[in-house]
Parts: structure tokens; C-alpha cells; sequence
């Protein structure tokens, strides 16, 4: 009798100061995706030439749990990618005739980008606050950025509703590189008396001489603010809203991507167009994207996914983006993930097509990544859940496995492939 | 536009004063499938949508800042 109610007392006790833990154990995700992609408008080259582009990237996402209450997030990111467009920032290399559509051999056809993200994230006792502050480092050969920001999330109405507001901060530092046969016309440089332009002849007007002053910025600094409202609407459905706003301020522009005026004479390498210029945009662009989730859990096999976003911003762009994803849950350990995304834009105000600019307008852009466009893209994914983790890597259990597909293709020609997949390891 | 996402924060907040599911009649809402946020997997998707497309934010995924990207 006594002993039962000291088990009933020692109950009690445990009851009132248990605290469920955030994060039980540290978990492990390895990610990778294999991106590649085929276009002919590569704004390397004026808004012509190949945009033939892959890109690898391995990522390392370590979540540990520092105690009942705190989480630290350790993600490590590499993405390796060859592109020919980017290759033809130098055209020249001697193998083969220069042209916009064959790539070249030189240093820029490669390049790795490579980010350290950190993330703390405290919760309170009740769980109905969360805090976290971040801290991300990224590099690239002509790149550099150190970002950081922070964000609070506020949970009421017995977890129905959730309020979240987050500030993030990124300070980017570019290294110009120009187009290899502009760099000659830099202030100090040797113009046409520069050994490029003594080892090949120029065709069409043989008096290239453009009027290029190099960019006074190579910062990039970004701003931004964003607040989230998500609610439960009944025992099947939730939604959120997200709002995003954006100032940009710098060099927005990409130094080594070429202009070519329809006022200017043509001048010519082999196959390859001279640059009149590179292309030149504001120092400055606000951004401001709202997005809706809305998710209804049909039944025991079935849940519908939706998505969509309106975008906005002060250089003319317009745009929608709607997706809709239907997890189908086929037996106990896998779910299948088709998806379809619809998205369009209409133009920035500085595009225009290859030769269709004018020398004397202020900023122009021709690529067609800021054109007017719309794109759909095709998804199907699987996914292995074994929450008993039987699978086992030294001390780790395996969670889960993701695989997912997409092929994506713009109506200016541009498709692309993306195949990802993810692995999800549990610490016993 | 200002209007526009004032009216939907205040719709949201209309349905925030629905009924609250109680934590035991949320075994659908917990479904692995029903979260709002995308999956770690899916980040390189919305990667490669923030260099090929103009807009971003309001995914979970960059505004920019931090890549090559717009």
C-alpha cells in the first residue's frame, strides 16, 4: 500500500518535471543532387550560346542536441559545376575556332561553391518559443559571402497557431572577372594592341573599340525580412502564409555576362561576337514575394500538397509560382511523390534579346533568366521510412531514404534535369 | 500590394480564432506528409529555381544573398 503510493509520488513528480526533449538524437543527413541543363541564350554571351551546364553537389547536415532545450545544426555544402557558358568567358583558347556554341577549355568552364552554415536553436519549457540565430560562410573563385541572421517563432492556441518572424543579413564580395577581350579596354589597358588581338584576326569591323569603364562596386549587400503565420484549420488541413522582403544593394549585376548593341558595328573572332559591353543593372532592387501552403490530408494514403506564390519587385518583375505534390503512401515503408510546378514571369525592364539594345540606354541585361518566361516542371520521388532504424552505419541508424526527380523545361527553350537524393541517419 | 497581404494575414487570422484541434485529434496533422516546410531534399530544387528564375523567398529557400544567384 505504502509502496504504491510513494510509485504514485515518484509518478507525479516525474510528470511535472519531464520535459520532452527537441531532439532526441543526433541525426545525420547526407544529401546530394546531380543538376544538368541545355539552352541556347547563354547571357555569358549576349543572350546567344550554349547553356549547357551540370552541377554536383554533396551536402552534410549534422543536427545535435546540445540538451533537452537546444539544437545545433552544422550544414556543409559543396556544389561543383562545369558550364560552357561560363567557359566562354574566354573564348580564346586555341584548341578550337571560338564560338558562343562550343565551350571552351578555360579556367571559368569550372568552379566549386562551397557553404558552411551553423544554426542554434533554443526552445522555451512549454515549447511554444523557439529561437535561433545562424551564422553561413560561402565561397566561390570570384565570390565571397558571410551571412547572418536570426529568427523567432511563437506557437498559442494550444499549438494550432504559429507566428514566426526572422531577419537574415548576407554581405557578398564579388572578384570582376570581365570578358576576356573587354579587359584590354580597361582604364590603363593596351586595347587593340593587346596580344589577343595580334594573334587572331577581328572580322567584320576591325576597328573594336568598346566603351567599357569597369564597375566601381563589388559588394552585394542583402537584407532581408520575413514573416510566417501557419494554422491548423481542422483535424485535416493547415495552412500557412509567408512573407518575404528583400533589399539588395550593390553590385547586382554579373560582370563577365556580355551586351551586344544593335547600334554598334559587329566585330568578330572566328565565330565569336566581341563584346560591346557587359551588362549593367541598378545598384539597388526590392523584392517582395507572399506564398501560401494549404495541405489536406485525404486519407490513409492519400495527402495533397499545394503551393503557390505571387513576386513582385522594383525592376518590373512579375511572377506565380503553383505547385501541387500528392504523397501516395504505398505499404508501411514507402511514399511516392508526383509533382507538378507552373511558374511565370514577365521581364525585368533592362532585358532585351541579343542586339536589340541601345548603347545610349543606362542598364541592360540579356539573360533570359530575367525575360519574360514560363516554365513547368514534372516531379516524382520515393521515399524508404524505417522508423525502427534496422539498418545500421557504425553507430547510426538508417531513417529514412529520399529520391527525387524533376524535369523542368522553360517555353525559351531551356530544360533542364535534377535528380537528388537524401539519406536520414539516426544516432542510437 | 500592400492591401493584398494585409487582407491575407487578416483572413489567416480569422481562421486562427477557429476551433483548436486538441493534441490527441492531431494524428493526421502529424503525418510526416502534412508538414508546411519543404524536405531537406528538396533544397536543391528551390537552389537551382533561385539562379534560373528572377523570383524568390516565401519557400523556405533563398532571397538572395549567399549564391551567384539573383
Amino acid at each position: 500500500m505504502i509502496s504504491t503510493a510513494v510509485g504514485f509520488a515518484q509518478e507525479g513528480d516525474s510528470t511535472a518535471t519531464y520535459k520532452k526533449r527537441v531532439l532526441e538524437n543526433t541525426e545525420v543527413d547526407f544529401l546530394a543532387s546531380y543538376y544538368t541543363q541545355e539552352g541556347d541564350n547563354a547571357a555569358v554571351s549576349g543572350g546567344v550560346g550554349t547553356e549547357h551546364l551540370t552541377n554536383v553537389t554533396p551536402t552534410v547536415v549534422v543536427s545535435i542536441p546540445l540538451n533537452a532545450d537546444d539544437v545545433l545544426t552544422i550544414d556543409g555544402e559543396v556544389s561543383a559545376y562545369t558550364s560552357a557558358s561560363s567557359s566562354n568567358i574566354n573564348p580564346f583558347d586555341g584548341n578550337k575556332p571560338a564560338d558562343p556554341f562550343v565551350a571552351s577549355s578555360g579556367a571559368s568552364s569550372s568552379d566549386t561553391w562551397t557553404n558552411l552554415t551553423g544554426t542554434y536553436s533554443h526552445s522555451s519549457d512549454d515549447r511554444n518559443n523557439i529561437w535561433s540565430a545562424k551564422l553561413a560562410v560561402s565561397t566561390e573563385y570570384d565570390y565571397f559571402s558571410l551571412g547572418f541572421g536570426g529568427s523567432y517563432t511563437k506557437l498559442f492556441n494550444e499549438k494550432n497557431t504559429e507566428v514566426s518572424i526572422n531577419a537574415n543579413v548576407y554581405l557578398d564580395n564579388w572578384k570582376t572577372i570581365y570578358p576576356f577581350e573587354l579587359r584590354p579596354f580597361e582604364n590603363g589597358g593596351n586595347g587593340l594592341n593587346n596580344s589577343l588581338f595580334r594573334s587572331y584576326n577581328i572580322t567584320g569591323n576591325q576597328n573594336y573599340s568598346p566603351d567599357f569603364v569597369a564597375l566601381d562596386k563589388t559588394n552585394r549587400n542583402s537584407y532581408s525580412l520575413g514573416l510566417g503565420f501557419s494554422q491548423i484549420l481542422s483535424e485535416r488541413l493547415q495552412g500557412s502564409l509567408a512573407l518575404d522582403v528583400v533589399q539588395q544593394q550593390g553590385l547586382l549585376s554579373t560582370p563577365f555576362q556580355r551586351v551586344y548593341f544593335k547600334d554598334v558595328e559587329d566585330s568578330f573572332i572566328q565565330n565569336f561576337q566581341l563584346a560591346d559591353d557587359i551588362e549593367r543593372l541598378p545598384d539597388n532592387r526590392f523584392k517582395i514575394a507572399v506564398g501560401g501552403r494549404l495541405n489536406y490530408y485525404i486519407n490513409e494514403t492519400f495527402v495533397l500538397r499545394s503551393y503557390y506564390r505571387y513576386y513582385t519587385d522594383d525592376w518590373g518583375i512579375r511572377s506565380n509560382t503553383a505547385s501541387i505534390e500528392m504523397p501516395i503512401k504505398v505499404g508501411q515503408k514507402f511514399t511516392l511523390y508526383p509533382s507538378y510546378r507552373y511558374y511565370d514571369q514577365t521581364a525585368a525592364d533592362y532585358f532585351a534579346p541579343y542586339e536589340e539594345h541601345l548603347s545610349t540606354e543606362e542598364f541592360y541585361t540579356s539573360d533570359y533568366d530575367l525575360s519574360e518566361f514560363n516554365a513547368n516542371q514534372y516531379g516524382f520521388g520515393v521515399t524508404y521510412t524505417d522508423i525502427f532504424t534496422q539498418f545500421h552505419l557504425w553507430q547510426f541508424g538508417l531513417k529514412s531514404i529520399d529520391v527525387k526527380y524533376h524535369y523542368y523545361e522553360r517555353n525559351t527553350g531551356l530544360t533542364a534535369n535534377i535528380i537528388a537524393a537524401g539519406f536520414k541517419f539516426v544516432l542510437d | 500590394m500592400i492591401k493584398r497581404i494585409l487582407f491575407c494575414f487578416l483572413i489567416a487570422g480569422y481562421f486562427s480564432s477557429c476551433t483548436a484541434v486538441k493534441e490527441y485529434e492531431k494524428v493526421k496533422i502529424n503525418d510526416p506528409d502534412m508538414v508546411l516546410s519543404t524536405k531537406g531534399v528538396d533544397r536543391f530544387e528551390t537552389n537551382f529555381q533561385a539562379y534560373r528564375e528572377a523570383a524568390a523567398g516565401a519557400n523556405g529557400g533563398k532571397t538572395g544573398g549567399g549564391c551567384g544567384c539573383n
